[in-house]
């Protein structure tokens, strides 16, 4: 057990030269780190996170309320394409965990299939439900989740499909029958 | 010289190398558990004790503090007293640092399990868990300073600086994170509020990641390494050189946590110049590891212990280059709220920390049971299981990460979110949560194989409690030494200099923050929770929700469109603690409550959702809580929640106080006709009811109009 100079309980230290490219790996990253921190807070050159935002946004083209027809005046689709994706969308755009799978209705929100309705019946009433929502009342606005044409989907698939469809458990009429 | 004989105590030793045992155990375990809650929601038991939100902090809490604490524990205790050349300074405190430690985990593990939580990642432990964390604490570093200062040797070896920085270091963050004013004896709120607290926290979190998991680790290696290989140390100077720098520079990198977040961008950039200037003083430990084996890479091949040390090492080097790298805002931008960040983690701690740990146990073991290990066959077995386990946790892992991150940011041609649905993201990465249970399993079965190996290597060894051993002690200390030389032989200043080291970088960056009012610019309509929504914030901690939802919203055009309006530090004002999460397996709620917002919910939605997500969401991950509309509340504690919320700063008259209760039945009364128009009966009194009004409340003020400020939507 004995300790010379440079030895801890048998455990010999050497004193070899640091590894070349540790030193210089280090003096990099210490310039990398003071050019990054100059460049932003001593220059003020280059964007923070509210400007990298702002230039985000401003280079977005907004295409979605682009649509190929009159919110005010429009004819369902009843191609079965069309309908095949309304129905999809229902469940996708989560329609269904608040008014049924079958859009019978439950807790949340109201029955889709009888002809009672809250805020209308009309294609267009229906349209402008989905796409602006009553939003205190629970029903969201969907027009930054969906274009136009897909809502036009679900319309047409809620009204030609689900409507008149009598499914199992439904939730009793609300609103007014039409 | 002249020759002495010194005992040194082999028993405190063994004490904690038996509870990093046990506790490695149950760790792990927990760690299986929640990884399978991940992927079967239904292993959360419908029970508040048992659901994901309050055991992933016992996951954490007792692999940091009981698993890996108690072997460092081990390590110092035995390693100190053989470089010193003394055996501990005093037993009682050894022994009282010992079951007083052992006696907290059981504390916070229970508590936590209870629901008692101050919320803040790695400092979950409550009030009074907190103070006796603090005297636990001194006492280890009293018994530290003490054997240091009755040492029989003039100079202070590497290993010991790494412990003295560990235990300065980790007392002043565990103070200074724990401030807090008690409500009740199990209940406090964080002096600090909102973007303070996020930074306060991270300012510890990263740093217990540096003083837990890094800096006694790197101490270990020092000692036990050596001695396993046989080998000298490579670089006196590298040590020196990437200790001071290491420390120094570590504590500047919390904000590294918080990038794109409510956080001034000034602390931002400061936490990513800082993390990328660390990358060499990190890997300065590797190399001197990985150097030290220098000629002696055959020996590797027969022994198990050093190959735990290589991976442990290779781990730790790569788990060093990626924290910078995460750090780099395009980087962050991607891999931040991802299971990047528990793969991450999982490197370092199944990596680096376990296998370091078990190099130590299966060198250490043996020795202080005077024997030979059972089977070295067993060891090396138990190596390639714990690799592959690693491997298989941690690639789905980034795999998973990357594929969410690209799920959430997908934009289709018509410019809309390509997957509004949150879930559907989730439910993409299922898979990987699946194969990560694997790897869990895999990396408990290889801790087994060790345990067995141990009881088999103990029954038959024979362990010196007091080993009597001769050394050899010199008389004269020399005193013209100078520079580091100099510093190793006194331990005073050598503290006193780690204190300043440690104290700079956060000094610079959290005092700003709380003295300079424009860091965070104030928002006129940003006002207080009402009294129901407070105690229902209080649900959400004691629930741990943050563990799986966010509320920081970033500025970037998929978050906005998803979420909202991005978050503003101004927002969380009266927000003790901060609860803005660190990982999202569940969308954002920061703007769940806002009626015009992305992502609003009518009440009877958050009712059904609650009870049971599957419910409204199929297939979802969130644990089921029935129990919320059964709890009752305990309005009997609102005032002093109140009263402690006024004492910190929050505007709330004592007339307001006063009435809380009828405002409280009011604001209940409200919800719960609203939900009976659905069909849904309640009682106004129960914990759903309070949680619901809060998740309401979330993200709406700063839409509402006041005279002063207008905020754009
Ligand atoms: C968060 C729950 C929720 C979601 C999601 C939801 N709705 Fe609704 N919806 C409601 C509620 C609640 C009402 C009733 C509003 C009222 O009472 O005024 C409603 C009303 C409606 C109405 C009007 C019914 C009437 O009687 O006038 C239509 C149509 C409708 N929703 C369609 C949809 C479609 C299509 C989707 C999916 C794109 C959808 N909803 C998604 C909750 C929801
Ligand atoms: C295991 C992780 C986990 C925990 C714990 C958890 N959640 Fe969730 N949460 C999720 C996931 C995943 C989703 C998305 C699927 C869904 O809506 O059910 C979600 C969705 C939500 C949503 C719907 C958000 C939206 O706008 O779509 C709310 C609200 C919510 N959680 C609240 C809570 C509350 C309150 C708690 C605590 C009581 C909690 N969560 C605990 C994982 C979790």
């Amino acid at each position: 057990m004995e300790d010379s100079e440079n030895s801890f309980d048998g455990i010999q230290e050497l004193d070899n030269s640091i590894p070349r490219w540790i030193t210089y790996l280090f003096v990099v990253t210490v310039f990398a780190a003071v050019i990054y921190f100059v460049h932003f807070h001593v220059f003020f050159q280059g964007k923070l996170q509210e400007a990298e935002y702002e230039a985000a946004i401003s280079q977005f083209q907004k295409t979605k309320s682009v649509s190929n027809f009159d919110e005010n005046n429009f004819s369902l689709l009843s191609d079965n394409e069309s309908l095949e994706k309304g129905k999809e969308l229902f469940v996708e755009k989560t329609c269904a965990s608040c008014h049924g799978n079958l859009g019978e209705g439950n807790a949340i929100g109201p029955n889709l299939a009888d002809n009672s309705w809250i805020h209308g019946g009309k294609p267009t009433q229906v349209f402008k439900t989905i796409k602006y929502g009553f939003q205190e009342k629970g029903m969201p606005a969907f027009n930054s989740q969906m274009s136009d044409n897909q809502a036009l989907m679900v319309v047409s698939y809620i009204l030609l499909k689900i409507k008149g469809s009598n499914p199992a458990n439904a939730k009793p009429p609300q609103g007014v029958q039409e | 010289m002249e020759n002495q004989f010194v005992n040194y105590d082999n028993r405190i030793v063994k004490y904690f190398t038996f509870a990093t045992l046990f506790w490695a155990g149950i760790g792990l375990l927990v760690g299986v558990i929640i990884a399978s809650q991940l992927a079967i929601p239904s292993l959360n038991l419908g029970i508040s004790f048992t659901s994901f939100g309050r055991m992933r902090p016992v996951h954490t809490n007792a692999v940091i503090f009981a698993f890996l604490g108690n072997a460092i524990f081990a390590g110092i205790y035995y390693s100190m007293q053989r470089l010193l050349k003394t055996r501990m300074f005093s037993d009682k405190l050894s022994y009282f640092h010992f079951w007083g430690w052992q006696s907290i985990i059981v504390g916070v593990a229970i508590s936590l399990l209870m629901g008692f939580t101050t919320s803040k990642e790695y400092a979950e432990a409550e009030f009074p868990l907190d103070v006796a964390i603090t005297i636990v604490w001194l006492a280890f570093g009293w018994n530290m300073i003490g054997t240091i200062l009755i040492r029989k040797v003039q100079h202070l070896y590497v290993a010991i600086w790494f412990y003295i920085a560990t235990m300065i270091t980790v007392g002043v963050l565990h103070i200074f994170n724990s401030l807090e004013i008690p409500v009740s004896f199990f209940k406090s709120y964080s002096v600090y509020a909102g973007v303070q607290d996020a930074l306060v926290q991270w300012w510890y979190g990263h740093n217990a990641v540096a003083f837990i998991l890094t800096t006694p680790f790197l101490g270990l290696m020092y000692y036990f390494l050596p001695k396993a290989a046989e080998q000298p140390v490579y670089s006196y100077r590298l040590s020196i050189m990437h200790f001071w720098s290491l420390i120094f520079l570590y504590i500047w990198t919390g904000p590294h946590h918080l990038l794109y977040q409510a956080l001034p961008d000034w602390v931002q950039s400061l936490g990513i110049a800082f993390s990328i200037m660390l990358l060499a003083p990190s890997w300065g430990g590797m190399v001197n590891g990985f150097l030290t084996l220098n000629g002696a890479w055959h020996k590797v091949k027969e022994n198990p212990i050093l190959k735990f040390f290589v991976v442990g090492i290779t781990c730790y080097g790569m788990t060093t280059l990626e924290g910078p790298t995460l750090s780099l805002k395009t980087v962050n931008a991607v891999a931040h709220f991802t299971d990047w960040t528990i793969a991450h983690a999982h490197v370092g701690a199944l990596g680096w920390n376990g296998f370091l740990t078990f190099a130590m146990l299966y060198w250490l073991i043996p020795k202080i049971f005077n024997t030979q290990l059972f089977s070295k066959k067993l060891a090396n077995i138990h190596f390639w299981v714990g690799t592959i386990a690693i491997l298989t946790y941690v690639i789905p892992l980034y795999w998973a990460s990357l594929e969410q991150s690209k799920m959430w940011k997908a934009f289709n041609e018509e410019g809309f979110l390509a997957n509004p649905i949150f879930f559907s993201s989730v439910l993409k990465i299922l898979p990987a949560y699946y194969i990560r249970i694997i790897g869990g399993i895999l990396y408990l079965a290889g801790f087994i194989l060790m345990l067995y190996n141990f009881v088999k290597t103990i029954s038959v060894g024979k362990i010196f409690e007091n080993e009597k051993v001769e050394i050899s002690v010199s008389q004269n200390w020399k005193n013209n030494e100078n520079g580091h030389k100099w510093l190793e032989s006194r331990p005073v200043q050598f503290v006193i200099l780690t204190l300043i080291v440690i104290l700079i970088g956060g000094m610079v960056q959290i005092i700003p923050m709380i003295v300079v009012k424009s860091n965070i610019p104030t928002i006129s309509s940003v006002k207080p929770y009402s009294p129901l929504e407070l105690e229902g914030r209080d649900i959400y901690i004691q629930e741990g929700c943050s563990n799986c939802h966010s509320q920081m919203i970033r500025p970037f055009r998929d978050e906005t469109e998803r979420y909202g309006e991005y978050s503003k530090s101004g927002e969380f004002v009266f927000d003790h603690p901060f609860l803005w999460g660190s990982k999202r397996t569940g969308p954002d709620l920061a703007r769940e409550g806002v009626i015009s917002g992305e992502i609003y919910k009518p009440n009877s939605w958050h009712f059904n959702h609650l009870i049971k997500p599957t419910n409204v969401v199929k297939g979802s991950i969130m644990p089921d809580y029935p129990f919320l509309a059964e709890n009752i509340v305990d309005f009997s504690a609102t005032i002093s929640k109140l009263k402690a919320m006024k004492k910190l700063g929050v505007p709330y008259s004592d007339e307001f106080i006063e009435k809380s209760k009828e405002d409280m039945e009011k604001q209940a009364g409200k919800l719960v006709e609203n939900l009976k128009n659905s069909g849904i009966n309640v009682a106004k009194n129960t914990e759903i009811v309070a949680l619901i009004a809060y998740l309401q409340r979330l993200g709406t003020d700063i839409f509402v109009k006041t005279d002063s400020v207008s905020v754009k939507k």
